[in-house]
């Protein structure tokens, strides 16, 4: 049974690929513009979805899929004209296909009749199709791969070796998956079956033959066989249903040639023929097995060469269902976290042993010293591979996206294009995961605030589709995420305004325009005239900021009036590890992100300018540097305070400026394990979060966006607690 | 928590009484008590109005005991058998078979 949840583990693994496949390639449907490869691929992934819900038993899963697999069937075969009403009911239907398979895996019911009104839609839709081609005349060019409407009669052969019962299958699912196929008639063979005392009650002893009449295609039948592949003789012959001669499926045709029932031959099982095999039932289990026509040796229609057969038949679908196989496994995420925690451990325990050598007398221990260089680089090495595993593009966020665009550009009633870039970024699964709310939340505001409607667009000579630009890329060793649209910018009076009426700045304030366009991240804030679905709830933006900062990450507003609306999203790749420089201030200990130094440097007296604010600057390769004092922000004592006798170190913020951050010493580069400050302790202004040193020691990884934030407000008493917060830091 | 078959033997007259969950590994089992039923009672039957899921593996066992039971002229029959044990039958095309042998 354990087997058996692995198998449906897998299962719903796949059809979550199977669902992303055909809601992305439904999203690219539209009238006059129907790619057949990617019809296909729909077709191949509902199929996909049905074949092994129907080998596990969930019948209205089966049932419903059946529904969508019908009409997508007929787009292939273009008989189901592509409207955006059918685009619509197809994507309505793969989010019910979803929820079935949620309620699948779950073990729950879903709601009696929830997937109804789709596939009264979906019947609709295929029967006026029907009606269609019943109505019309004989076509004066003849349409190929029309769907057969004329019910088959087909004939099943399952011999099930004696230990399927072992490998985790039950012939029941596969048997129950052939009703839903059409009406099946099931004749058990119990010719087989030992006395009691001879019983091996773990081994099967039964084989069926099933009538099956139906219009599904011999691939769809194949398929419910898929999982039985090695552990079954099956084998399937399709008759006419007026009880012509038999038809081959492609598979037989090819496989069973040299077996002894060989379709078109006259060994082939008519259903006339059918009828007087004796089939053994339980009053007459005397009676012979009529299956004894199987001969040990007969190649069997085994679902891997149902496969094949598939295969030449079908096109792209099958891309994206062959992937699963070859150079990938799948592993339980659980195992990849626990491998990256010890690798974790391993990185802590690296430096540590790296602080004791240190203090050997130099000249001895050369190959002790030189060995533990060796493992320091290996440490690294294994870390990015570790990290590697868990990275994944970013395009599993952003193909979610266009179906976003599409529903809110239809609630709105403004029209919206979607350009996606970098979908192929990688980034830790986490981060991934952790983008989906933020990115639908700025798509949303977007295009609910920032994109004007087509007529108003058109008035300020703009083209009336609005644009919005989607993109990823690494930067600096993070993740930039931007959201762009070329909507009316950030309405800055309205925004002050609105702040000042919700007494969130005083009235009569003179504030930057970026400090008014930042204001939209005040919790609360929100400047919609009336509340919608889509947006201006003043949930959001403030939200959106603190689950990014949650991250490690940071956002960030542009806005030009007219022009449209930036927002930028800055995340680490990892939550894990992080290559860090480890300074002193005081006696404290803090680890700069490695990514975010430029240089670090002893400045002369005559470089560095006091200003009026108290804000002093430096003159560093030609440009001035705003100095941090480290030591005021966080209130440490003993630390040294004079620039020219410490060091500056210089970093680079998210918006391309510089700091110089002034610190006592440089103590070196080194890994940290990044350990959740939030999780441990809280959130600090200034810290990404903290780790423990080669020492033992906590250090707190510093946050250059936050310092900078910080050291415009120098003496505001959240620095204060930061302060006292970072001297009371608990053991990690 | 471990299902259970349920035995009541009285005067040769055995009742089993299946459990809920008549999965693979219970097969064993069900044939063990099946053949002990066998060897001590007249009269068999099968209490099958609590099965909420069973397998192919649990069905074959009572399949060779109803034969069994036909051969030796042992009484043998599936009391008030649960709708999931109907439809288990009826997907293995065994609804004929159940029929013969149920008792409601």
């Amino acid at each position: 049974m354990e087997d058996l949840q692995q198998f449906k583990q897998t299962y719903f693994d796949e059809s979550g690929e199977f669902l992303a496949v055909a809601e992305a390639g439904l999203l690219r449907l539209a009238p006059g513009n129907v790619d057949l490869d990617e019809v296909n691929a729909i077709f191949r992934a509902v199929h996909s979805i049905k074949g092994g819900g129907g080998a596990f038993g969930f019948s209205e899963l089966v049932a419903f899929a059946h529904e969508f697999e019908t009409v997508m069937d007929g787009v292939r075969s273009c008989t189901i004209a592509v409207t955006d009403a059918l685009v619509n009911t197809l994507i309505r239907a793969n989010d019910i296909l979803a929820q079935l398979l949620a309620h699948a895996r779950d073990g729950t019911k879903p709601e009696l009749g929830f997937a109804d009104p789709v596939v009264v839609a979906l019947r609709h839709h295929a029967q006026t199709a029907a009606d269609a081609v019943q109505e019309s005349p004989a076509p004066s060019t003849p349409v190929t791969n029309l769907p057969e409407t004329v019910s088959r009669v087909v004939t099943v052969r399952f011999q099930p070796k004696a230990d399927l019962l072992m490998t985790g299958n039950d012939p029941t699912f596969m048997l129950r998956a052939l009703t839903h196929l059409g009406a099946a008639e099931i004749e058990c063979d119990v010719g087989g079956l030992p006395t009691l005392a001879h019983l091996e009650p773990e081994l099967l002893y039964l084989q069926w033959l099933v009538t099956l009449t139906t219009d599904a295609s011999l691939v769809d039948i194949q398929d419910v066989f898929e999982f039985v592949s090695d552990d079954s003789l099956v084998e399937i012959t399709e008759h006419s249903a007026d009880g012509a001669s038999p038809t081959a499926s492609p598979s037989e045709t090819d496989e069973a040639a040299g077996g002894a029932v060989t379709p078109n031959s006259p060994g082939g099982l008519a259903p006339a023929t059918r009828t007087e095999a004796t089939v053994a039932t339980v009053a007459g289990a005397a009676s012979p097995s009529q299956l004894a026509l199987y001969e040990a040796s007969a190649p069997a229609l085994a679902a891997g060469d149902s496969k094949a057969a598939a295969g030449k038949s079908s096109t792209a679908g099958d891309g994206a269902h062959l992937n699963l196989g070859g150079h990938t496994i799948r592993v339980d995420l659980d195992k990849i976290d626990r491998l990256v925690n010890m690798v974790g451990e391993m990185v802590i325990t690296q430096a540590m042993v790296a602080e004791h050598v240190r203090d050997l007398p130099p000249g001895q221990f050369q190959e002790l010293l030189e060995g533990l260089e060796q493992l320091a680089q290996h440490t690294r090495e294994l870390r990015e591979s570790v990290m590697s595993i868990r990275a994944q593009p970013v395009s599993s966020v952003f193909s979610r996206m266009p179906r976003l665009v599409r529903e809110l550009s239809s609630e709105t009633g403004k029209d919206v294009v979607l350009i996606t870039a970098g979908e192929n970024t990688e980034v830790d699964k986490t981060v991934v995961e952790n983008l989906v709310d933020p990115l639908t939340h700025m798509i949303r505001n977007s295009i609910d605030h920032g994109l004007e409607k087509p007529d108003d667009r058109e008035a300020v000579g703009k083209p009336r589709t609005g644009t919005v630009h989607l993109s990823a890329q690494h930067r600096s060793g993070r993740i930039v995420i931007e959201v762009a649209d070329d909507g009316r910018g950030i309405d800055r009076p309205k925004v002050l305004q609105t702040a000042i009426k919700r007494g969130l700045v005083q009235p009569g304030i003179n504030l930057s325009d970026e400090e008014i366009d930042n204001l939209i991240f005040v919790p609360g804030f929100s400047t919609a005239d009336k509340i919608s679905n889509i947006s201006g709830r003043g949930v959001g933006m403030d939200v959106v900021r603190r689950n990014v900062s949650n991250l490690g990450g940071r956002i960030g507003v542009y806005s030009a009036p007219g022009q449209g609306s930036r927002f930028v999203l800055s995340l680490p790749l990892t939550l894990a590890v992080l290559d860090g420089m480890v300074i002193s201030v005081g006696l404290e200990r803090f680890v700069l992100p490695l990514t975010n130094i430029v240089e670090s440097l002893r400045p002369k007296a005559t470089d560095l300018h006091g200003l009026v604010n108290r804000c002093d600057v430096m003159m560093a390769r030609g440009e001035y540097v705003r100095l941090v004092y480290l030591h005021q922000l966080f209130g440490i004592p003993d630390a040294i305070v004079d620039a020219t006798k410490g060091l500056v170190v210089l970093v680079e913020t998210e918006d391309g400026g510089r700091l110089g951050l002034v610190v006592d010493e440089v103590l070196g580069q080194q890994q940290v394990v990044i350990k959740s400050l939030e999780s441990n302790y809280r959130r600090l202004d200034g810290v990404a979060a903290a780790t423990i040193l080669g020492d033992g020691r906590v250090a707190l990884i510093l946050d250059v966006a936050g310092l900078q934030e910080m050291s415009q407000h120098a003496r505001s008493p959240a620095s204060r607690s930061v302060a006292d917060a970072a001297i009371q830091l608990p053991a990690l | 928590m471990v299902a259970l078959i349920k035995w009541n033997e009285e005067g040769g007259h055995v009742k089993l009484g299946l459990p809920s969950d008549l999965d693979l590994p219970m097969a064993q089992p069900l044939v063990d008590s099946l053949r002990h039923a066998f060897t001590v009672g007249d009269v068999i039957e099968i209490l099958a109005d609590s099965v909420e899921r069973v397998s192919t593996a649990c069905i074959q066992a009572l399949l060779v005991a109803s034969r069994t039971a036909a051969e030796s002229r042992q009484t043998f029959a599936i009391v008030a058998p649960s709708v999931p044990f109907v439809e288990a039958c009826s997907d293995l095309g065994l609804a004929s078979w159940l029929n013969q042998w149920r008792r409601s």
